[in-house]
């Protein structure tokens, strides 16, 4: 089709333009050259700046005429650019009065707040040059992508298990063995490290482009050089982090990025980004300019009476989430990441600010929040909100969520760490934690998948640490430790740090394992801190934000030292996927409605049937009936778990089976390898079905199983069978051939 | 950026020399594509091609896959170190059979081993 309007009508200077389409915003290419669009409401004129490639100054200052200018939207076509090799900003004029929340400067220059590539901070960590007039420098990039058939997986949420990763930090240390250490490209490689350990979703923290410069200083105490490493604080909501990619340095980001999500796809692996629409990197009154403020600082910020920038995110400013452009504009960002990035989900930072008014009130039915759970595009999305803010808002079990929204579950971590340390009184809130939180969520009609259930998290001890430290050690952040979380209900087992006594290194093995355990069998959706599986300390360190060093690096090391722990996390994974009872999407009934002789659920404690729900109690055991497995849908053993956080030991009498079943272990975290846990099939039959004897501070899984249909299986068939598997340990045989005699057995 | 067309043992080979990026990409496409009808087997030769941008790739990938719709068999030469890394960090290696030098992507192209 020929069309009409690929001619320029205008020219200024050498340049060919003509008046451009409004929509979409940000840079488009279209035949012939590019569509530039940006939105300001109270900008009085604006003028496209563009630059060659790290060019210090501009080859050209084009002015929108008044013509091209549709509502408050600027839009105009430049043809013949080189668009590849340029990066392009906006200056706009207007009044300067911050009483009246105006902040206009004709002489910044602005970055698109559509930009979808930025440039400025190509590499990581390469000081930039601060006297450049344009440090985070809006590019164009090409928006196709050879995706084949890549789809996003859409796993129902319950069959999740997340796990919460910084990019850089993942493979940074130069203990993990990569091509391209700290980068996406790394991620690729550690794709069969994922699988092994049996995760199905990566949760990424910030990848959105950000300055890990920005208030970047030394540490007064360590003498090294505090960044912004975890990257809270956006530039851009539309670009990947250019740092984050080892092409960041040839500018395609993009592609990297976009090369990582369908290999985690085709590996069967989720990608859930932790999105930060709360705030931006310009600070307060007195920070940069970098796009937003200088665009239309109305719009964008929410501003106190006086025009002062109202700080509920804790770093400066707070993004004016429900004025209707703001709005709009991050609806487009989650759509533009789950349409062309193929994104699994969002989990989003302190989003109780995205459900306060443009006053910073509270609202009951919060238009962004609605507008997100009813997308279209968004539709099968994950959105995971951190239900509280630094402005005193704390919504778990209350985040506006019209059955879409699931939470990241405080109280989880709290009541299990509690429980964990043997603190009394906890029985009664961990049942309920166990079976997804129905106190806090079932008198909305929200199911056990609105609780992300969590021990440890990147804000906060790791698990290693919550079981080493009792009090947090983030002197190297140079903040006289007042920085990070006060509330760590964390225990160290005796001696505050690394110790060489082999008893108290014991319990802290031993603890871990408790907790990830009860983690595990919860109902709701879990979530493991990245390097836990190994043991990862930060020394003491809960707030590791500034720290882009080995205080905060995966050491992969600690995969052979900690060989013990990994195991365990790798087959309690195993030991999740493998029992639909352990997945319900609905909470409990408390009732048998399967006819299987048992409720869906049941609690006990030293004795069956009869919990200890007193206030000193630490003993805490439940029984889930296999048959009502997924509300019924799916078929289970029985699962039996017995929680023992009292320092003695204490026998737990086990609830009676129907007649036939037997109790086998599955966990017990008492015991030392490979005792401590046994794969899914082989657990071990209990030698008394009656009671258990379980260990101080010790947890342990039972699964209840039918008995076995005997299996009549000729004397022949037997013995073929024997001589093939023979063969196959000599090396001889092979796989097809040993299930040839299998398929006749079975006859 | 050059491009040179030339024959070897009944494989079409096209050596590119220089940057391969936005601005000549379109000339590569452009001389590529109406040949791919009248080849059976193609090999671009990258050795003097020492830097590749998003749209050097992209044309590349765009000559592979139109080879392949036609049943054609294609392949890359000689790639430097850089370029490997490129096409490596963003993924598009996967998409081509890649070889050292002409002589050995020739012969597995003849062999029936490209795409």
């Amino acid at each position: 089709m020929i069309r009409v309007d690929l001619h320029p009508t205008h020219t200024y200077g050498k340049f060919k333009l003509r008046p451009g389409k409004p929509l979409p915003f940000g840079a488009t290419i279209v035949p012939g050259g590019v569509n530039f669009s940006i939105y300001s409401r109270h900008a009085t004129s604006c003028e496209l700046v563009l630059f060659e490639k790290h060019a210090p100054q501009p080859f050209a200052v084009i002015p929108f005429p008044d013509s091209f200018r549709i509502g408050n939207v600027f839009a105009m076509v430049v043809f013949d650019l080189d668009y590849e090799n340029i990066e392009y900003g906006y200056r706009m004029d207007g009044p300067f009065n911050p009483k009246e929340g105006h902040r206009f400067d004709k002489t910044k220059i602005l970055m698109d707040p559509y930009a979808k590539a930025i440039g400025g901070r190509d590499v990581w960590g390469v000081e930039p040059n601060w006297n450049d007039i344009y440090q985070h420098r809006a590019r164009i990039f090409f928006d196709d992508f050879d995706w084949e058939d890549d789809h996003p997986l859409e796993i129902p949420i319950e069959d999740l298990i997340i796990y919460e990763m910084h990019v850089r930090g993942f493979t940074r240390h130069p203990s993990s063995g990569v091509k391209y250490p700290g980068t996406f490209a790394a991620i690729k490689e550690k794709i069969p490290y994922l699988k092994e350990l049996g995760v199905n979703c990566v949760e990424l923290m910030p990848i959105h482009e950000f300055d890990e410069f920005e208030n970047s200083r030394i540490s007064p105490v360590t003498g090294e050089r505090l960044m912004n490493y975890w990257g809270y604080s956006n530039v851009g909501f539309f670009a990947p982090k250019a740092g984050y990619a080892a092409s960041g340095k040839f500018g395609m980001q993009v592609d990297e990025f976009k090369a990582l999500v369908k290999e985690l796809h085709k590996n069967g692996i989720e990608v859930i980004l932790d999105v930060v629409f709360n705030h931006t990197a310009e600070g307060n009154e007195n920070g940069p300019y970098i796009s937003y403020r200088g665009i239309d600082n109305k719009t964008y910020y929410l501003l106190t009476p006086d025009g002062y920038y109202y700080n509920f995110s804790g770093c400066g400013n707070t993004l004016n989430c429900n004025n209707p452009i703001v709005r709009n504009m991050i609806l487009d960002c989650l759509r533009y990441w789950a349409a062309e990035y193929h994104v699994d989900g969002f989990r989003f930072d302190l989003a109780s600010i995205l459900g306060r008014d443009q006053n910073g009130a509270p609202m009951a039915s919060p238009p962004l929040l609605e507008m997100l759970a009813f997308d279209p595009i968004l539709g099968k999305c994950k959105l995971i909100a951190e239900a509280w803010d630094a402005g005193g808002l704390y919504q778990v079990g209350s985040f506006p969520a019209w059955g879409r929204w699931a939470e990241w579950n405080g109280k989880y971590r709290d009541d299990i760490r509690k429980f964990l340390k043997g603190d009394m009184g906890m029985v009664g809130a961990v049942a309920q934690r166990l079976q997804g939180s129905p106190d806090l969520y079932k008198w909305q009609n929200r199911g056990s998948t609105a609780s992300i259930n969590f021990i440890t998290a990147h804000d906060g001890f790791t698990l290693m640490d919550l079981v080493s430290y009792n009090e947090k050690h983030n002197e190297a952040n140079g903040e006289d430790n007042r920085d990070g979380c006060n509330d760590n209900y964390s225990w160290n087992c005796g001696v505050e740090g690394p110790t060489d006594d082999p008893e108290i290194n014991r319990l802290r093995i031993k603890q871990i394992k408790n907790a990830v355990t009860m983690l595990l069998v919860s109902q709701g959706t879990p979530m493991i801190l990245s390097g836990d599986e190994m043991g990862k300390t930060q020394w003491g360190n809960n707030n590791v934000y500034c720290q882009d060093n080995e205080i905060s690096w995966l050491d992969w090391s600690l995969l052979e030292k900690n060989k013990e722990i990994f195991n365990f996390f790798k087959k309690m994974i195993a030991f999740r996927k493998a029992h639909p009872a352990l997945r319900n999407c609905s909470h409990f009934q408390n009732r048998d409605y399967m006819g299987s002789g048992y409720a869906d659920i049941t609690w006990h404690g030293t004795q069956a049937w009869n919990a200890d729900w007193s206030g000193t109690s630490r003993t805490l055991a439940f029984m889930l009936c296999g048959k009502h497995a997924k509300g019924g849908t799916a078929r289970d053993n029985n699962i039996y778990v017995a929680m023992n956080m009292h320092w003695e030991p204490h026998t737990f009498e086990l609830p009676k089976l129907p007649p036939g079943w037997l109790w086998y272990v599955a966990v017990n975290t008492d015991m030392l390898p490979p005792n401590d846990i046994w794969e899914v099939g082989k657990e071990k039959k209990l030698r008394d079905q009656s009671c258990f004897l379980v260990g101080p501070r010790s947890v342990i899984v039972l699964v209840g199983k039918e008995p076995q249909e005997k299996k009549i299986v000729s004397k022949g068939a037997r013995k073929a069978r024997k001589k093939q598997l023979s063969s196959v340990r000599s090396g001889k045989g092979s796989k097809t051939k040993v299930s040839k005699p299998k398929r006749k057995e079975r006859k | 950026m050059d491009i040179k067309v030339g024959e070897k043992d009944g494989v079409t080979v096209i050596e590119i020399s220089g940057n391969l990026d936005g601005n000549s990409a379109p000339q590569l496409q452009e001389r590529v594509l109406p040949m791919i009808d009248e080849l059976s087997c193609l090999v671009l030769d990258l050795s003097q091609c020492k830097y590749i941008s998003s749209a050097g790739l992209r044309v590349l990938l765009m000559i592979a896959k139109t080879a392949s719709s036609k049943d054609k068999h294609c392949a890359l030469s000689g790639l430097c170190d850089e370029v490997k890394d490129v096409m490596e960090m963003t993924g598009f290696s996967g998409f081509f059979k890649s070889y050292d030098d002409i002589k050995s992507a020739c012969k597995a192209l003849k062999k029936g081993g490209g795409k």
